[in-house]
Formats: C-alpha cells, structure tokens, sequence
C-alpha cells in the first residue's frame, strides 16, 4: 500500500468503478469494513512517514 | 520515517526568489553526504512572507529559516541536520524582534494571523492527495453527501460566509437561489481570474493546497444539483493550473470526481479553463462567456448566473478563497466554528495580498474585524523606511484609499463600504508620504480605461474622458472646474456602466477626492505636487544646511545635473534635471528636498 488509492488487501473493494461510500474516512481511520491489524498498519504507515508533528492528522 | 521534513516554499514569490536552487543545493548536499533518505524535502504552497523568501520551514524542531542562498544549504545541513543545532544566522532577524525569530509564535508577522483557508499551505505536499486527505480533506464532501440539498445551503448560510471575490454576496443564499432555479443541467464555476495588480491571494491559495478548492466545488455542486464545474483561471498562472490538473487527476483516480462518487449517485466532472488574462473576466458574466468561447464581455443583469449563466444553464460562481473555505464549514461542527471568528455582519477570516511600501509584503490570514492598523503595522511591519503612512488602497483598482485617519477601521464588507472602499479580492497596497494621490487615482484609472471591453458607453467613454481630466491636472494644466467634473462623470459612471469593473472604476477617484481634495487643489491651483511624483508640478533643490557634500547624488544623477566639489554644497542645474529621483535614493542626509518650480513669472518678479 504506497497510497491510500492502493487496497490494503482483497477485502477493500474501493475503485472508480466500485466506489465505497466510506472510503475518505477509511484513509485514515481504517480499515472500516473489515478488522485487520496488518491493513491499519499500513495506513499508519503511509501517514507517519509524511505527518510533520502530531497536530497534523485531522480526523 | 524520515528524521525531519523540510518543507521548501515552492510558491511563486519563493520561486522567484530562487527557492528552487535552494532546493537543489539542499539536494546536492544531502546527496553528497549519503543521508538524502533520511530527509523528506517538500516544494510546498506559500507561508505568506514573501519579503524574507526563501524561506524552509523544518518539523518537527519548527525552526523558520528565510532570506536563503543555495550557498547556505551545507551549513544548514552539517549543523541542522547532522549537529542538531540552530542555525543562528538564518533566523529571522528585524528591527522589531529583540532575538532572532525561531518559528510563527516568535515572529510578529505570523501573531495576529489566524490559517484557515491557508490552514494547509507550507505544511503539506500540494500534489500529493494523500496529505490533503490527512489533514481532514473530503471529509466535508463525504458529509455533504449524506445531507439533503437545502440542509447545505443552510449551513453555508447559517455560518454567514459571503462572497471572497468582492461584492461580499451572502454565499449560501447564491447557492440557493441556484438549487432552487429550474433546470436539468447545473454549472459550478470557479472565479479564478484574480487581475487586481499586486494581489495574489487566489494564485496562493491554488498553488499551496488545490484540493480545497475541488473539494468546496464539489460540495458547491451537490448542494445546487450540478454535476459539472470549471475553474476559470489565468493563463498568467502557470503554476497554479499544473498543480489543478495533478489535483483534478488524483481525484477522479480516487473516485472523488466522476460518477457515482463515493457510491452516492452523484456525479461531478472538472474542467480548467485558461484566461488570457483580460481584467473584465473577473467580472462573472464576461468570464462565463469567455468559457463559451466568445469575446469576454459583459451583459446586462438580471438574468443573474444563477437562473442563467452558462450556456444558459443555472451557474453558481464563487471564487478561490470562497471554495476553500467551505470544507471548514460543512464538516461536522463547522459552522458555530467559523462563525465565531469575525464580526456580526463578515464572519470567518480574510486573506489579504499586503504590497506598496509596506515593509513585510505578503500574504496574511487575518480574522475579520481586525483594524486596517494591525494588519499594517503589527502584520505589516509598518511603513518601509519607517516614511510616514499616508493611506492603503484596499480593492485594487475597484477600491478606494483609506486614509491615515482611518487606521482603526475594523475590515470588514461594511465598514470598508462606508469609507469609500471595498473589500475586492483582498489586495492591499499600501503608500507612503512620497505618493501622490492624484497620481494614484490617474494610474488605477489609466489601469481599468485600458481594460474597458468597450461594450457600454459610460465606461468605454467616461474612463477616457475622466483620465483625460487627470493627465491634465498630474501636467500642470487641470482648471478649477475640473473636480467637479471629475466628481461629477464618476457619479454618472456609477451609475449607467453596464457591469461591475464600470460601476466601481471611479472608486479610486472619488476616494481620492474625498480624502486628499487639498492634492487635487494644489495641482490645480498652485501646480504644485508635494510628494515629488507629478514631474512638471515640482523641482529637486538641495539643501545648504545638510548637504555634506558626499557627491554620491553627483555621481548617480544619470544627466550629469548636480555639481560640486568633494566636501563643498552641492546644487542642481534645473534646466538638464530630469526628475528622476536618483538622487534622493542615495543621499544620507535627505537633503534633496521638494520645492514649487519657479516659473518664468517668479523669475521677473
């Protein structure tokens, strides 16, 4: 997972052309529709390598 | 993990300033010394001060560096970097700070400043999605898309945004009679053609977090019923467009525009479309038929956009900073939010573009209510050379001068209204006692004459007339009736002129007029222009009593018009003194003064 587009794994189904409705909040609060600590990891990821301090993320 | 972020103004102004070279001596010496993965290196949007560009703003230490060379770039990174300690000598320095400024807190430009439309601008990569989205971006649109239609214009309403670009319309009644006007097909429309000369608050805005504007359209879109946009937006803005285009790319890749976004049903497409730059594409109708491809011209109104507007379609326009600030309101406890910033009538913040001869020129957030004298002096730094403030032109050419006497006028829509100004876009340009007023008022109105579309009488011949009168008084041949003829097309004009750019062009005349009519009286009267700027209404002479005799005004005059010894008073010859006002740049002592030109009738007299 480079970007928030990129599924975590097979579970998330969110494209143009199967759009999910939770998808915004998934970015950062995810997963949403399924409980996998490897898929929040990733989204950790992905925002601690570019958060600047700890007031950045904005939930 | 990267060990420190360091976020480069990749703005406009920055870039002018060579931040891109900074950029890649910083790269090199990362590179050179083997720890360019440990460094995350940013081209971000603006942080405002211009002045002290280029500037690098490092997180999480939060040290503000500025004023940088690429030549500075290896000290940076042996002692920042590498030792951990601050880099002294790149510290903002000024007259008005006792130690040298570490970050926003300690630097008074930044203390009054409140960021809410810039809330992402310097701290997050404008082309990257991902940070937007971070930084609470779509949220908003995400919860728009779950209100009804009505519930959206009540909020935009309920928090009292009006409109950036000018007039300061109430935004979500515009938005409603636009959801309300029958009609299948919908336009948004973006008004970025920000022409005012020396603003730029628009261009910042698009170049430092783009995002915020999609998404402000976005939800715009799906509270009106529209499922199309266009971001008119000058060519002149190179920048800015690219970072739209990468921004519009990523959102429709994220399934943030198209169709059936988010799996709501709702579909959205964007376009840019470049302005060639002509000023009366501000004004809404002009700019919407420039979109339709025909000549940029003005009609009347009603219809209003947004019965018919785009290709005759229902249109709702708003312009940048209006967008941007929408996702702060619309996300869940938005709206007592913005609305506790501000006064009782213009809520939330202002941007504005601070230019002229103000000594920290730039851009600054400021809540609204806030007076004219600290956005100039506590923001500002006051007057450049610490000269004696005269007035600031807010609204460019649209506007009007706001005198000294008023520096403790709240900004807000209605007390600028009151003072014979506007709001505008935000452009504040600010003058000292060396500028001349009727000069000023003959150059905004030589500005919008050569802007004129032509298309209705009282502008296209009223401008021309009216800058006639003026060339006339700045040349030393006004009459007395004059002002009032002056005084008296500029109320006609205001009047009868078809669009917004007629009606308010008089608005630097009239303020002008109201405020430093003994200018006019003294060109008029006396042909005589104390500020030194009107050439044949004045004389250079140099003062005996402080003239030390330094020659440096000899050696600068590029007509060989001073003379004298090394030592000895110098004079001018006034017959080759062309006025150019070299000489008063370099004396130390201020000893070339302003006099009356001494005519031949003084001479045999």
């Amino acid at each position: 997972m480079e970007r928030f587009i990129d599924p975590c794994c097979e579970r998330c189904t969110h494209t143009t052309k199967t759009p999910c409705k939770d998808f915004v909040e998934c970015c950062v609060e995810g997963p949403l529709c399924h409980e996998d600590e490897a898929c929040a990891a990733k989204r950790k990821a992905l925002i601690d390598k570019v958060a600047i301090n700890n007031k950045f993320v904005i939930c | 993990m990267y060990e420190k972020h360091l976020m480069i103004c990749g703005a406009t102004g920055c870039l002018s300033s060579n931040s891109g070279k900074v950029k890649e001596a910083l790269e090199a010496e990362l590179a050179r010394r083997g720890i360019k993965e440990k460094y995350r290196l940013v081209m971000a949007g603006c942080v405002g001060f211009c002045e002290v560009g280029p500037i690098i703003v490092i997180y999480p230490d939060e040290v503000f560096y500025c004023r940088l060379k690429p030549g500075d770039m290896a000290e940076l990174v042996e002692k920042h970097l590498i030792g951990g300690e601050v880099v002294e000598r790149l510290l903002y320095t000024s007259p008005d700070v006792e130690v040298p400024g570490r970050f926003y807190d300690t630097i008074p430009f930044y203390r009054k400043q409140v960021f809410n439309v810039l809330r992402n601008s310097g701290i997050i990569d404008p082309e990257i999605i991902d940070e937007y989205i971070m930084r609470g971006g779509y949220r908003a649109f995400s919860r728009a898309l779950k209100m009804e239609r009505p519930q959206i214009c009540d909020e935009v309403k309920r928090a009292g945004l009006r409109g950036r670009g000018g007039a300061g319309f109430p935004t979500g009644m515009k938005w409603e009679f636009t959801m309300i006007a029958p009609g299948e097909k919908k336009y948004v429309v973006c008004n970025a053609d920000e022409g005012d000369p020396g603003a730029f608050m628009d261009r910042s805005i698009l170049e430092g977090d783009p995002h915020a504007v999609i998404e402000g359209m976005l939800i715009c879109g799906r509270a009106i019923g529209a499922d199309e946009g266009y971001i008119y937006c000058r060519a002149e803005y190179p920048l800015a467009i690219k970072r739209l285009r990468i921004a519009i790319a990523q959102a429709e890749e994220y399934g943030l525009l198209g169709e059936n976004i988010l799996a709501s049903g709702f579909n959205f497409h964007l376009n840019i479309k470049e302005g060639a730059g002509a000023f009366v594409c501000g004004e809404e109708t002009a700019l919407l038929a420039s979109i339709e491809g025909k000549r940029g011209m003005p009609r009347p109104r009603p219809p209003f956009p947004a019965v018919s507007g785009l290709f005759g379609k229902p249109t709702c326009i708003n312009n940048v900073e209006t967008f941007a600030n929408i996702p702060l309101i619309l996300r869940e406890g938005g709206v007592e939010e913005f609305a506790s910033i501000g006064t009782e009538s213009s809520k939330g913040t202002k941007v504005f573009a601070l230019a002229g001869k103000i000594r920290n020129t730039g851009l600054c957030e400021v809540p609204m209510g806030i007076t004219i004298r600290e956005v100039i002096f506590d923001v500002g730094g006051g007057v450049q050379g610490d000269r004696e403030f005269k007035a600031v032109q807010a609204g460019g050419p649209s506007g009007g001068c706001i005198p000294a006497e008023l520096l403790d006028l709240p900004i807000d829509y209605d007390s600028l209204t009151k003072a014979g100004a506007i709001m505008g876009s935000g452009g504040l340009v600010v003058m000292d006692d060396r500028t001349c007023m009727v000069d000023l008022a003959r150059y905004f109105l030589s500005f919008t004459q050569k802007e004129s579309c032509g298309k209705c009488i009282p502008c296209r011949e009223g401008t021309k007339r009216m800058l006639e009168i003026l060339e006339r008084i700045c040349d030393g041949s006004g009459e007395p009736a004059d002002l009032d003829t002056l005084e008296s097309l500029a109320f006609s004009i205001k009047d009868s002129a078809l669009c917004g750019l007629g009606q308010t062009c008089p608005n630097p005349i009239l303020s002008t007029i109201r405020y430093f009519r003994h200018e006019y009286e003294e060109h008029i009267n006396e042909q005589f222009c104390r500020a030194g700027v009107c050439k044949a209404l004045f004389q250079y002479y140099i003062d005996p009593e402080t003239c030390i005799g330094c020659t440096r005004c000899a050696r600068v005059c590029p007509v060989s018009a001073i003379s004298g010894e090394k030592k000895e008073v110098h004079a001018i010859d006034q017959s080759l003194c062309t006025r150019c006002g070299s000489c008063v740049e370099v004396c130390p002592k201020n000893s070339i003064q302003i006099t009356r030109v001494r005519r031949k009738a003084d001479v045999s007299s």
